[in-house]
């Protein structure tokens, strides 16, 4: 029972951050039909402005998550001139694939970039503790501070980022935007400045996903984005890609199979079956999970 | 047109360079004809190459071996060179990665050299060693332990003992602290990875010890070690042999060990050699505790070689040389000997050299001579983490010089 729990846990806490990750994913997808590929490596950019931010926090006498506000910003920046300098003049006069393709281009860009950034380094750097050490004892599995603390901000981030787009003025236009552009634009929506929005929006959550990522795993490395937004686009078009629920029961679904088959099935098989998942919803359901089937998909 | 005349320019400049290579080397040798033993010594300077992972995951390691070649090298220039020749050094970065050292290697050959020291990896090494004996270029490795790097009749020779040897001593220590059921954690994908855990487990065997529960991980960039732990805490084993890398082992595997509830010895090996520049401050370090693992040197061995080498180290980079730099500058005198038992630089004439196993070297690493496969056989330090929790420092425990009997 104590494994079962464990397992579970383990299966929460990687689910909630592939679920926020995934979440930026979902959200460009739905509104521009693109697959920013580099929204892996925007995580990077946030763990490394978290790494620097970090001494300056502790400086001013605040606690070490407070950098995740300057890391948000940056993210976004990042994010929002991605848009501006690489995709939209691609959407202007390329084709999707052409598009996709200079998804990828910035998503190996920003990689080498870092790479060849004295500062940033080749070489790993290891984080400071990010909350506090210790936690608290259920049936004979520890419960730490740190795994309450990811899985709890990620629930309250999801939780708001739907009600902001049920409820807001704002979230309706990105709906309305990713439903029918042309007649967005007919409703009086400026569907330039809502893409900017939801890039930058997608983009803040991958720096919130970057301090749940390293207050679990407090390391940085310039290629840390590549297989977890590789993970994360899986667990998107698991739950149906553009859809914000859709996102994170994927998300969630892939972090409890990637623990479950750590533990009962083979440790070095966890990352074979999460690709073997994303084969065989494809197969079964092309749209996902709670995707709608629109014909054209990934 | 205009791409062909840059390339002219570029050849030109080539030629121009390895001219003014040659005139610099003939005056030094000019200088010091007294220092050269064999009057056939050949002309010119030595190149010794290196291929380590200067950027990348295990960068500390390729900052290891580039410094300690440099001090080496450095020293024997200010004696007199090898046989009368100043040596150069030219260093090539794999970046802990295969493909990459394949290119690091190829790119050194194509420099015409034929001495390399290299690479630090097994999994890095593994993907060399066809092509040297193919090049007939002398490999010759600090650190990589995996069993098949060295073979008979071959031009790989290494300045560490094998992860044979090194898995045994891990085995023979569980025996000896009296745990007759351990565990292992390790990654399937990786050589030294691997290498480690046959060995460790084959030498269980021999000396009665079971190996209860195995886990391992897909790859080195696996971050959560928690489910594999929970299931040496759920086989009821004290002791897991977790043969990984310091860049995994500090931030990730002793922490989640601890927090799955796992209180045993975690025991690993050379790949711990940097941990304590690895842990998350902050944290709370006395989870370091109980944290063993095996290491070809001690740098707090007080013999004169040991203590000379570290003095000069520590003056020239400001830091205690770990293992890796220890046994890169072995590998330099190693080499050194070689050239002057040879009498020359000749890559097949220094293969023999080092293949010939009655030669003794004595280096920082210890005294010992290799076997015919090209494997040193030397003893191995035991070493623990200790932290009062807020750093790690590290322990010598003990020094074995051979394998207990079963």
């Amino acid at each position: 029972m104590s494994t079962f729990i464990q397992t579970l846990i383990v299966g929460l806490r990687l689910g909630s951050i592939y679920a926020l990750v995934a979440l930026g994913y979902t959200m460009v997808y739905g509104i521009i039909r693109l697959i920013n590929f580099a929204h892996g490596d925007f995580i990077m950019v946030g763990g490394y402005t978290m790494i620097f931010t970090i001494p300056i926090t502790f400086a001013l006498g605040l606690p070490a998550w407070t950098s995740v506000l300057l890391a948000i910003i940056v993210c976004a920046a990042v994010g929002v001139s991605t848009e501006l300098v690489a995709y939209r003049p691609i959407r202007k006069r390329g084709t999707s694939m052409t598009a996709l393709i200079t998804a990828i281009a910035v998503s190996l860009l920003l990689e080498n970039l870092a790479q060849a950034i004295p500062a940033i380094g080749p070489n790993p750097i290891v984080a400071s503790q990010i909350f506090g050490t210790g936690g608290f004892t259920v049936a004979g599995v520890t419960m730490e501070w740190t795994t309450v603390y990811t899985i709890v901000i990620s629930a309250v981030v999801m939780v708001v980022l739907y009600q902001f787009t049920q409820k807001t003025k704002l979230g309706r236009a990105m709906r309305c935007v990713s439903e029918d552009k042309e007649a967005s634009i007919l409703m009086g929506i400026n569907v330039n400045n809502t893409i900017v929005l939801t890039f930058a929006i997608g983009s803040g959550l991958s720096a919130i996903a970057a301090l749940m990522y390293l207050a679990q795993y407090p390391k940085v490395y310039t290629t840390m984005g590549a297989l977890l937004g590789l993970k994360a686009f899986v667990a998107a078009v698991l739950g149906g890609i553009g859809f914000i629920p859709g996102a994170m029961l994927g998300g969630l679904i892939i972090g409890l199979v990637e623990s479950f088959t750590t533990s009962y099935v083979s440790s070095s098989m966890a990352d074979t079956f999460v690709f073997l998942i994303l084969i065989v919803v494809l197969i079964l359901k092309p749209a996902g999970i709670l995707g709608k089937n629109v014909g054209e998909k990934v | 047109m205009m791409k062909k005349k840059l390339v002219v320019l570029l050849l030109s400049a080539c030629m121009l360079l390895s001219l003014a290579a040659c005139g610099t080397s003939g005056t030094s040798e000019s200088a010091e004809p007294a220092a050269s033993d064999d009057a056939a010594a050949p002309a010119g300077e030595i190149t010794i190459g290196t291929i380590s992972p200067n950027t990348g995951s295990l960068a500390a390691y390729g900052a290891a071996v580039t410094t300690a070649v440099e001090l080496a090298v450095e020293e024997i220039n200010a004696a007199g060179g090898i046989n009368g020749s100043q040596v150069k050094v030219v260093n090539a970065d794999d970046q802990f990665d295969p493909t990459e050292c394949l290119n690091a290697f190829n790119s050194l050959v194509s420099q015409g050299i034929g001495l390399i020291v290299g690479s630090v990896t097994s999994g890095c090494t593994s993907a060399i060693t066809d092509a040297a004996n193919e090049e007939e270029v002398c490999l010759l490795t600090p650190s990589a332990t995996a069993d098949s790097i060295t073979t008979e009749d071959d031009y790989v020779f290494r300045a560490c003992y094998a992860d044979s040897f090194q898995g045994a001593i891990a085995a023979a220590y569980a025996k000896q602290s009296g745990y007759t059921e351990v565990g292992v954690v390790y990654c399937a994908s990786d050589t030294y990875s691997k290498g480690l855990y046959d060995s460790f487990n084959a030498a269980c065997e021999k000396y009665g010890v079971t190996v209860k529960a195995v886990e391992s991980s897909a790859s080195l960039d696996v971050q959560d070690y928690t489910n594999q732990f929970a299931s040496m805490v759920k086989a009821g084993v004290e002791f897991v042999y977790a043969p990984y890398y310091y860049d995994v082992i500090g931030p990730y595997i002793v922490t989640q060990a601890r927090a799955a509830g796992y209180k045993g010895i975690i025991m690993g090996a050379d790949g711990y050699d940097g941990t304590p520049d690895y842990v998350v401050a902050g944290a709370d370090l006395s989870v370091f505790n109980d944290v063993y693992w095996t290491n070809h040197y001690d740098p707090a061995d007080t013999s004169e070689k040991v203590q000379s080498f570290v003095k000069a180290y520590e003056a020239k980079f400001g830091s205690t040389p770990n293992a890796i730099s220890a046994l890169a500058y072995d590998a330099v005198y190693m080499y050194k000997q070689a050239i002057e038992a040879a009498g020359s630089a000749d890559p097949k004439a220094v293969r023999d050299a080092l293949a010939d196993t009655s030669a003794v070297y004595t280096g920082v690493t210890g005294t010992f001579s290799l076997d015919s496969t090209g494997t040193p056989a030397k003893g191995a330090s035991i070493i623990s983490f200790t932290s009062d929790g807020t750093s790690v420092t590290t322990k010598l425990v003990d020094v074995v010089k051979e394998l207990p009997a079963a």
